[in-house]
């Protein structure tokens, strides 16, 4: 069984001779040349980096980000239900259940998960996560 | 009714919270947390109305996700209680909260409403991790938890500490939350199963490969470990415990522990019951909790905090409750002089409840009202309130195992379990660590009652109608069930 990895096992051992090889022949023939500012800058390489690498953002950015991130989630789930709805509903219309039986928790399963996002979000509205000024 | 009614109210109660906090121009938030305490109390009361699984004969996919049996009603119940008295305690903590999260404007209440209503939902995925039977409901449960007390902990955003035990517990648990999902990958691969029975019978036939079950094992146990605290996965309590709003600390020692150990017992059971690898994981088991004996109670003997001592005292407690797991007989079968372990957990987990509970609600007042959260703070205690000291020292004395105490019952079944599995070992270790305990808790006893206060004029500490309530009603319960332990046997 653990010979069919064997090609990944040559791939992991060929990528790190590959770059242990790189390295070493580097330090073998490369010259060691005396290093100085001009040399160690980036030449031709982009812009001299002014200021300081790390830039504070507004808070906002990340109330916004969150928001974006719940509201995918909500479109994952929706959609695959979406999609199979038809066939939930044939088979749960088929057993002759009581609309709140157990047949029918695909569609309280759903309406349950869209109300706890929508008073969500009616929370995130009244606290201004949406307002930007 | 069924039983994940109560969830749902759990979950509906806190939306309405949520409601409540962002509409209703409240003049005191404080009204939110009696509100919360309130709604939770009904859930209490709700909870004994629950029809038994004999008298709902449930079947479908939904059932086999979701026990309702009476283990998961009576973790339930610890967890509402522990988060009813949670919210009672955030309700005398808010000073202190409010003076880290926004010092600028005294009179503003921003953020008070979500502290008080985070709780309820964290009680929600505790009730569900009760009644969790199937890997992926532990896992959906055990992580809805997590999520909010991640916030919990680094709820006092100007204080470097909270946000220190923020980040700790963020990483921490993001780590055991890594190794749980690899264990249950392992377990299914080799079983093929999610669902616990299903599991169970698979590891029962001895078909599967024992180095493979093991390691599956071994993963989930990392996991766990981390969220029951056990020694070598540890290192992240006493920080954390010390960090976070102090409210939170208890819930994290009382509601995550006893919700960890239920799923613990849950996931062990098949391991345990599996003639294949039944010694290798007691023995597992065993080696854990004596590393946790020993490290949690002689780690607390220096503590000056009193509140990184309750830390290293719920490890030292974990420790005590794995010696129990670790004494399952290997066939299931019980001595007739024995209990089973399953009900000595879990009379030891509300035993430890009250009494944790209790002491955390004295710590609170006396950081509200003293400004300080060590062992000196508590000195003289018991010439300026009496009364606090006296509820203070009863706690101890549980948590120390004083016979006539609920504690010292919860350690006498643990005892009785390991020596009828003859863990001579663990039985010695166990000793060693209650001894060390009687000196550790004492500490605190010698403070309060034989050591002049720091400042002879400071007022008596006022203590509010509901959290004296709560105090008296914590009292006669460490007494009660330390006379007769019947009513909490499972």
């Amino acid at each position: 069984m653990l010979q069919e990895y064997i090609p990944v096992l040559l791939q992991i051992l060929i990528a790190g001779g590959f770059a242990a090889a790189a390295l070493i022949l580097s330090v073998i023939f490369g010259k060691s040349a005396a290093r100085n500012p001009t040399k160690d800058s980036a030449y031709e390489c982009g812009m001299l980096p002014v200021g300081p690498g790390q830039a504070r953002f507004s808070v906002k950015f990340y109330l916004v980000a969150m928001l974006f991130v719940i509201f995918d989630i909500e479109v994952v789930f929706l959609y695959p239900w979406a999609v199979t709805f038809n066939e939930l509903a044939a088979g749960a219309v088929e057993k002759g259940q009581n609309f709140f039986s157990e047949s029918y928790a695909f569609f309280w399963g759903m309406t349950g998960f869209l109300g706890i996002l929508f008073i969500a979000y009616l929370y995130a509205l009244k606290k201004g996560a949406l307002r930007w000024n | 009714m069924p039983a994940y009614y109560l969830e749902v109210i759990v979950v509906v109660l806190g939306l309405t919270l949520l409601l409540v906090e962002a509409f209703v121009p409240l003049g005191d938030r404080r009204s939110l947390a009696w509100l919360a305490a309130l709604g939770i109390g009904v859930v209490l009361c709700l909870s004994f109305l629950v029809s038994t699984p004999e008298q709902a004969e449930e079947t479908g996919r939904f059932s086999a996700l979701y026990a309702t049996d009476g283990l998961a009603l009576f973790y339930k119940r610890i967890a509402l209680l522990t988060t009813l008295l949670v919210l009672l305690m955030s309700a005398d903590y808010r000073k202190i909260l409010h003076q880290y999260t926004d010092p600028e404007r005294p009179q503003s209440q921003a953020g008070l409403g979500e502290f008080f209503t985070l709780p309820v939902f964290a009680c929600a995925g505790l009730m569900w991790m009760a009644s969790a039977t199937d890997l992926i409901s532990i896992f959906v449960s055990l992580e809805a938890v997590t999520m909010t007390f991640y916030v919990l902990v680094a709820f006092m955003r100007r204080n470097v500490g909270s946000l220190e035990a923020g980040v700790k517990y963020l990483i921490l648990g993001a780590l055991s939350t890594g190794f749980l999902v690899y264990g249950i990958t392992w377990l299914y691969g080799i079983t093929g199963q999610t669902e616990l029975s299903a599991i169970s019978e698979v590891l029962k036939e001895g078909a599967v490969s024992k180095t493979a079950a093991l390691f599956a094992f071994a993963l989930i146990l990392v996991a766990l470990g981390f969220k029951v605290g056990a020694v070598p996965f540890q290192f992240w309590i006493p920080d954390v415990y010390q960090g976070a709003p102090t409210p939170i600390t208890a819930f994290l020692s009382v509601g995550s522990k006893a919700a960890g150990f239920v799923v613990l017992l849950r996931v062990s059971e098949p391991f345990i019951a599996s003639e294949l690898i039944s010694s290798n994981v007691i023995t597992i088991l065993t080696v854990v909790a004596g590393a946790t004996l020993v490290y949690g109670n002689l780690a607390a003997i220096p503590q000056n905090n009193f509140k990184r001592l309750l830390a290293f005292s719920s490890i030292s407690h974990a420790g005590f409750l794995l010696m129990a797991l670790a004494s399952t007989p290997a066939g299931g079968a019980i001595s007739q002089f024995s209990i089973s372990p399953v009900s000595a957990i879990s009379f030891y987990l509300a035993a430890y409840l009250f009494m944790t509970l209790l002491a955390f609600l004295v710590m609170t007042l006396v950081r509200t009202q003293r400004g300080g959260e060590s062992i000196d703070s508590f000195r003289g205690l018991a010439k300026t309130s009496p009364f606090l000291a006296l509820t203070l020292l009863i706690a101890m004395m549980s948590l120390a195992g004083v016979p006539l105490t609920a504690g010292f019952i919860g350690k006498f079944y643990v005892f009785l379990l390991a020596v009828n599995q003859h863990h001579y070992w663990l039985v010695a270790l166990g000793v060693v660590g209650a001894a060390a305990g009687f000196y550790y808790y004492l500490k605190v006893v010698r403070a309060m009652y034989w050591e002049a206060p720091e400042d002879t004029s400071a007022p008596a500490i006022e203590v509010s109608m509901p959290t004296k309530i709560a105090l008296i009603l914590l009292i006669v319960a460490v007494f009660i069930f330390g006379l007769d332990p019947a009513p909490l046997m499972l």
